[in-house]
C-alpha cells in the first residue's frame, strides 16, 4: 500500500451502535461495524436469543453446528454461527416485551447513534419501538431498517432467509446447470450482500446527519438489494423481451469458460478467457499451440460453438495437475485462472495468509479458530483485531452500570425479575 | 433538476475502472448525488462497452446492457493514460477530485505517475480506491481475474450445484458485484474518515478478500467439524415452475398443523417426522415429497403468497420477468424508466436503500467522450486549440 501506518485510531472510533439484529445479513454488518472500530451493543433477550445461538437445548437431530459437534454446557456461546458473525460486540439482555426492558432499551437509543435491526419489518412497532418511538427518544438516532421486502408494500412483512431471497430476487433464476433447473448456493448468499452494503448505506445516511443535524431511517430492502445483482438482465427483459435463465458456467462473452477437472477427489479450477492474447497464452500454456489456428477455435464465437470439444481438450491437460498448479501455470501466461477452494484449502491459502485476511480468535467457550474479516483494507485505518463473541448478557454490567449508571442493586432486579440475564430461559 | 438533498452533492469522483466492480462502486457514488467522470480509453472505451447483452440485439459501443446498467448518471471523458500529455491531464483532473476509483493492473497507475503516492501528494484528502481480483498485495496480487475465478479462490463455489456434478457459479456476474458493493462502502468508510479526521487514503479491495467474507458457512463450518458439500436441492416444482416451502428454520409452532389442513394432510400434523423444525428438516426429502404433490397443480406465486399467510419462510424462484411484474416492487416503485431519446427508454433496478427523502441519481450511461469539451474545456479550462491539441496525433 501507499501509505504508511501511522499512529490514527479506528475509522468508526466513538461510533455507538445498537444491535438488535439476528440470524446473518444484520449480524454481518455489524460485525463490519466492529471490526472498523464502533462500540457495537447487541441485545437479545433471555427468552428469544439470536436464532444463531440455536436452542438452549438442542433436541436431537438439531442440525446446528458446534464446535467437534458437541453443544456442551451452554450451547447458546458455543454455536458456530453465533461464534463467526459476533466478533468484537459487547452483549446485553433485556425482555422487550417488558415496560422495564422498553424504558431501558430507549435508554441505551438515547446514547447511541445508531440502531440496527433485521426482524421481520412490523416486528419493532408492535413492541412499541419502531421508528417513531426511538426517534422521539433520539432525534439524531440514525435507524437502519434491514427487512426481507422493505418497510412498505402488500409483502411487507413476509419473511425470508438468505436461500429464498436468492429465489425471490431472481438470482436463483440465472444459478444452474446448463438447461437444467435453478439451484441456490449453500452460503446464503444474498446476507453478506446485504450485510455489508447495509455498512455503505449507514456511512451515507452519517454523512446526512452531519449536514442536517437530524438523524432518519435507512429502508433497505434484502430482495431489492440482491435483484441489483442481475441488472443487465432487467435491462435485457425490458429491450428485447428475453428472460434470463441458466447457463452452468458458461458465459456470454468468453469461451473458454467453466471448471475443469485436477488431480485428486472432487478438485477443480476455474478459467476464463476473454481477450485474443489470453486464448494464444492458454494455447501456449497447454502445449498445443497448434490450436490458435485450429479454425474450430479462431475466435469467440467459433469457441462458444465448439466449447464441449475444447472443454475436452483443456480437461485432458488439467486431469493431471494439481488445481493451484493449473492456476500459477495459465497466470503465468497471463490466463484468469484459479483455484476452486475447498474450506480447508480457504484457511490454508498462501495469499490470503499474506494479506493477513484471517484472524485467529481464541474463543473461551468454542476454543481457537480462523475468523473472517473484513472486504476491505484501508491504509490509514487498520481493522481492530478480532475479538471472540461474547456470551449471552456477558455486557450486562459493563452497559447497564457504565453507560445507564444503573446501580448493582439495580441490576440484579433486572436479573432477578427476568428481564436480564446470562442464560437462556426456560423453553428457549 | 431535484431540489432535494444529495448526500454527495459535493463530490467529484473519477472513475477509471473498467468491466463491472469498481464501474458499480462508481455507479452507487452517482446514485447518491456525486458527480462521476468516467475516463475511457478513446475510441474503444471500456471493454464492458462490448458485453452481451445488447439493448437492440445488435452489437455496438453504445448498446450494451451491461455497460448501460453499469455506468448510469455518469459523464464520459476519453483519455489515453499511456500517453504523457493524457495522463498530465488526469493529473489535474485529480487534483480536485475527492475519489478515485480505478481496476487496473496493481503498480500500473504508479509507473504512469498516476498512483495513490503521485495524485495525493497534490491532493491530501484523495480517497484512492483500487478494485482488483486479488488486491494490492500478496503473492496472487499480479494475476488476472473474473467473476468466476473470484467464486472458485473465493472459496464460494466449490459448495454450489449438485453432488454429482462439477461446482456451479452463481449465475450473471453476482461476485464483481458484491466486489463492487465491498468498494463502495469502504468508498463511504473512507469518505467518513475524511469528513471526521481530515485525510484521505488508499482504499484496497480484492474480489478474493470479498469472496472469502462472502462464504459465511464454509470456513467456520469446516472448523468446527462439519466438513462442506455440494447438497440436493430443496426446492419444489409447482405448476409453473419452482418453489421452496420453508417449513424449519424460523417457523413457530402453530404453522404446522395450518399447513396440513392447507394441503389436505391432517393426518400429518402428529406425524413426528414432521411435527418439528428439526424433524422436518432431518426427514426433507420425504417431506418435498409431501409439498411437492400438492403444489405440482398451482402457481409458483400462489404458492408463495397462501404459504406466507401462515407465517412461513416460503420462496418461489422469480425471473426477471416476474419481478417486473411483482406487485411488492410496483408498490415500492423500485424500478425505474431510465429515459433515453436516441436508444430508447430502458427500465433499469433503482435505489438500493432509501434514506428519508434523498433522491437517488439514475440517468442513462454516457456516450464515449460525451463530455469531453463539457468536462476538459469547461471545467478544466482547455482552449478548443488546446482541446484539438490533446486529441490530435494520438490514437484518439
Amino acid at each position: 500500500m501507499g501509505a504508511e501506518r501511522n499512529e490514527i485510531g479506528p475509522a468508526l472510533d466513538g461510533l455507538r451502535v445498537l444491535d438488535l439484529t439476528q440470524v446473518a445479513a444484520g449480524p454481518y454488518s455489524t460485525m463490519l461495524l466492529a471490526f472498523m472500530g464502533a462500540e457495537v451493543i447487541k441485545v437479545e433477550s433471555c427468552s428469544r436469543m439470536d436464532i444463531n445461538r440455536g436452542r438452549a437445548r438442542p433436541a436431537p437431530g438439531d442440525t446446528r453446528v458446534y464446535p467437534g459437534g458437541e453443544p456442551g454446557e451452554r450451547p447458546w456461546n458455543r454455536a458456530a454461527h453465533h461464534v463467526h458473525r459476533n466478533i468484537n460486540k459487547l452483549s446485553v439482555t433485556l425482555d422487550l416485551s417488558a415496560p422495564r426492558g422498553k424504558e431501558l432499551f430507549l435508554d441505551l437509543a438515547r446514547i447511541c447513534d445508531v440502531l440496527v435491526e433485521n426482524y421481520r419489518a412490523s416486528v419493532m412497532d408492535r413492541l412499541g419501538l419502531g421508528y417513531d418511538a426511538v426517534s422521539q427518544a433520539n432525534p439524531q438516532l440514525i435507524y437502519v431498517k434491514i427487512s426481507s421486502q422493505g418497510d412498505s408494500g402488500p409483502e411487507r412483512d413476509y419473511g425470508s432467509l438468505g436461500s429464498t431471497l436468492e429465489q425471490t430476487a431472481g438470482l436463483a433464476s440465472v444459478t444452474g446447470y446448463e438447461g437444467g433447473p435453478p439451484l441456490m448456493t449453500n452460503e446464503t448468499y444474498p446476507d453478506p450482500v446485504v450485510g455489508i452494503l447495509a455498512f455503505g448505506a449507514l456511512m451515507a445516511a452519517l454523512r446526512q446527519r452531519r449536514a442536517t443535524g437530524r438523524g432518519c431511517l435507512v429502508d433497505l430492502s434484502q430482495r431489492e438489494v440482491t435483484s441489483m445483482l442481475l441488472g443487465e438482465a432487467f435491462l435485457d427483459y425490458s429491450a428485447n423481451g428475453r428472460v434470463a435463465g441458466t447457463m452452468g458456467n458458461r458465459h456470454w462473452d468468453m469461451s473458454p469458460h467453466g471448471v475443469y477437472p485436477c488431480l485428486g477427489d472432487d478438485m477443480w479450477a476455474a478459467i476464463s478467457v476473454s481477450a485474443e492474447d489470453e486464448w494464444l497464452g492458454l494455447c501456449r500454456c497447454i502445449g498445443q499451440p497448434q490450436l490458435a489456428s485450429d479454425s474450430r477455435f479462431q475466435d469467440l464465437e467459433s469457441r462458444r460453438r465448439n466449447q464441449a470439444e475444447l472443454d475436452q481438450i483443456i480437461s485432458t491437460w488439467t486431469l493431471e495437475k494439481e488445481h493451484y498448479q493449473v492456476m500459477h501455470m495459465l497466470q503465468a501466461h497471463g490466463v484468469p485462472a484459479g483455484a476452486v477452494l475447498k474450506a480447508n484449502e480457504t484457511l490454508a491459502d498462501p495469499h490470503l495468509e499474506d494479506r493477513g485476511f484471517w484472524d485467529v480468535v481464541d474463543h473461551p467457550e468454542a476454543g481457537t479458530y480462523k475468523q473472517t474479516t473484513t472486504p476491505w483494507i484501508l491504509s490509514k485505518n487498520p481493522r481492530l483485531p478480532a475479538i471472540a463473541a461474547a456470551g449471552l448478557g456477558e455486557h450486562n454490567f459493563q452497559v447497564f452500570n457504565g453507560l445507564l449508571g444503573l446501580s448493582p442493586g439495580e441490576i440484579d432486579d433486572l436479573v432477578e425479575s427476568g428481564i436480564a440475564g446470562y442464560t437462556p430461559s426456560d423453553g428457549a | 433538476m431535484e431540489s432535494r438533498y444529495q448526500i454527495l452533492g459535493d463530490i467529484t469522483v473519477l472513475d477509471l475502472s473498467q468491466g463491472v466492480a469498481g464501474p458499480f462502486c462508481a455507479k452507487l457514488l452517482a446514485g447518491l448525488g456525486a458527480e462521476v467522470v468516467k475516463v475511457e480509453p478513446p475510441g474503444t472505451g471500456d471493454p464492458s462497452r462490448r458485453s452481451e447483452p445488447f439493448l437492440d440485439g445488435r452489437p455496438a459501443l453504445e448498446n450494451s446492457a451491461l455497460f448501460a446498467y453499469l455506468n448510469t448518471s455518469k459523464k464520459s471523458v476519453t483519455l489515453d493514460l499511456g500517453l504523457a500529455k493524457h495522463a498530465q491531464v488526469l493529473k489535474r483532473m485529480a487534483q480536485d477530485c475527492d475519489i478515485l476509483v480505478e481496476s487496473f493492473a496493481p503498480g500500473y497507475l504508479d509507473s504512469m505517475g498516476l498512483g495513490y503516492d503521485n495524485l495525493s501528494e497534490a491532493n491530501h484528502g484523495l480517497i484512492y480506491v483500487s478494485v482488483t481480483p486479488f488486491g494490492q498485495s500478496g503473492p496472487y496480487r499480479d494475476y488476472k481475474g473474473s467473476d468466476i475465478v473470484a467464486q472458485a479462490i473465493g472459496a464460494l463455489m466449490y459448495t454450489i450445484g449438485l453432488p454429482d456434478r462439477e461446482p456451479l457459479k452463481v449465475g450473471g456476474e453476482a461476485a464483481l458485484y458484491t466486489t463492487g458493493i465491498s468498494a463502495f462502502s469502504a468508498a463511504m468508510l473512507a469518505l467518513h474518515v475524511r469528513d471526521t479526521q481530515g485525510f484521505g487514503q488508499h482504499v484496497d479491495i480484492s474480489a478474493m478478500d470479498c469472496m472469502t467474507v462472502a462464504q459465511i458457512h464454509s470456513s467456520i463450518h469446516y472448523q468446527f467439524g462439519r466438513t462442506p458439500v455440494r447438497r440436493e436441492t430443496n426446492l419444489v416444482q409447482a405448476k409453473d415452475g419452482w418453489v421452496s416451502p420453508g417449513l424449519d428454520i424460523g417457523v413457530q409452532a402453530g404453522t404446522w398443523p395450518k399447513v396440513c389442513q392447507l394441503m389436505g394432510v391432517p393426518e400429518l400434523t402428529d406425524d413426528p417426522r414432521f411435527s418439528t423444525p428439526e424433524g422436518r428438516r432431518a426427514n426433507q426429502q420425504e417431506l418435498l415429497g409431501v409439498v411437492g404433490e400438492w403444489a405440482a397443480t398451482k402457481p409458483k406465486e400462489e404458492i408463495y403468497h397462501t404459504l406466507q399467510g401462515l407465517r412461513t419462510i416460503t420462496g418461489y424462484v422469480a425471473t426477471v420477468e416476474d419481478l417486473l411484474a411483482s406487485r411488492q416492487f410496483a408498490h415500492r416503485e423500485f424500478f425505474r424508466m431510465v429515459e433515453d431519446s436516441e436508444l430508447g427508454d430502458v427500465v433499469h433496478p433503482g435505489a438500493p436503500f432509501r434514506i428519508d427523502d434523498t433522491i437517488w441519481q439514475l440517468s442513462r450511461a454516457p456516450r464515449l467522450g460525451e463530455h469531453n469539451e463539457e468536462v476538459l474545456g469547461g471545467r478544466l479550462g482547455l482552449s478548443p486549440e488546446e482541446l484539438t491539441q490533446l486529441f490530435s496525433g494520438g490514437r484518439a
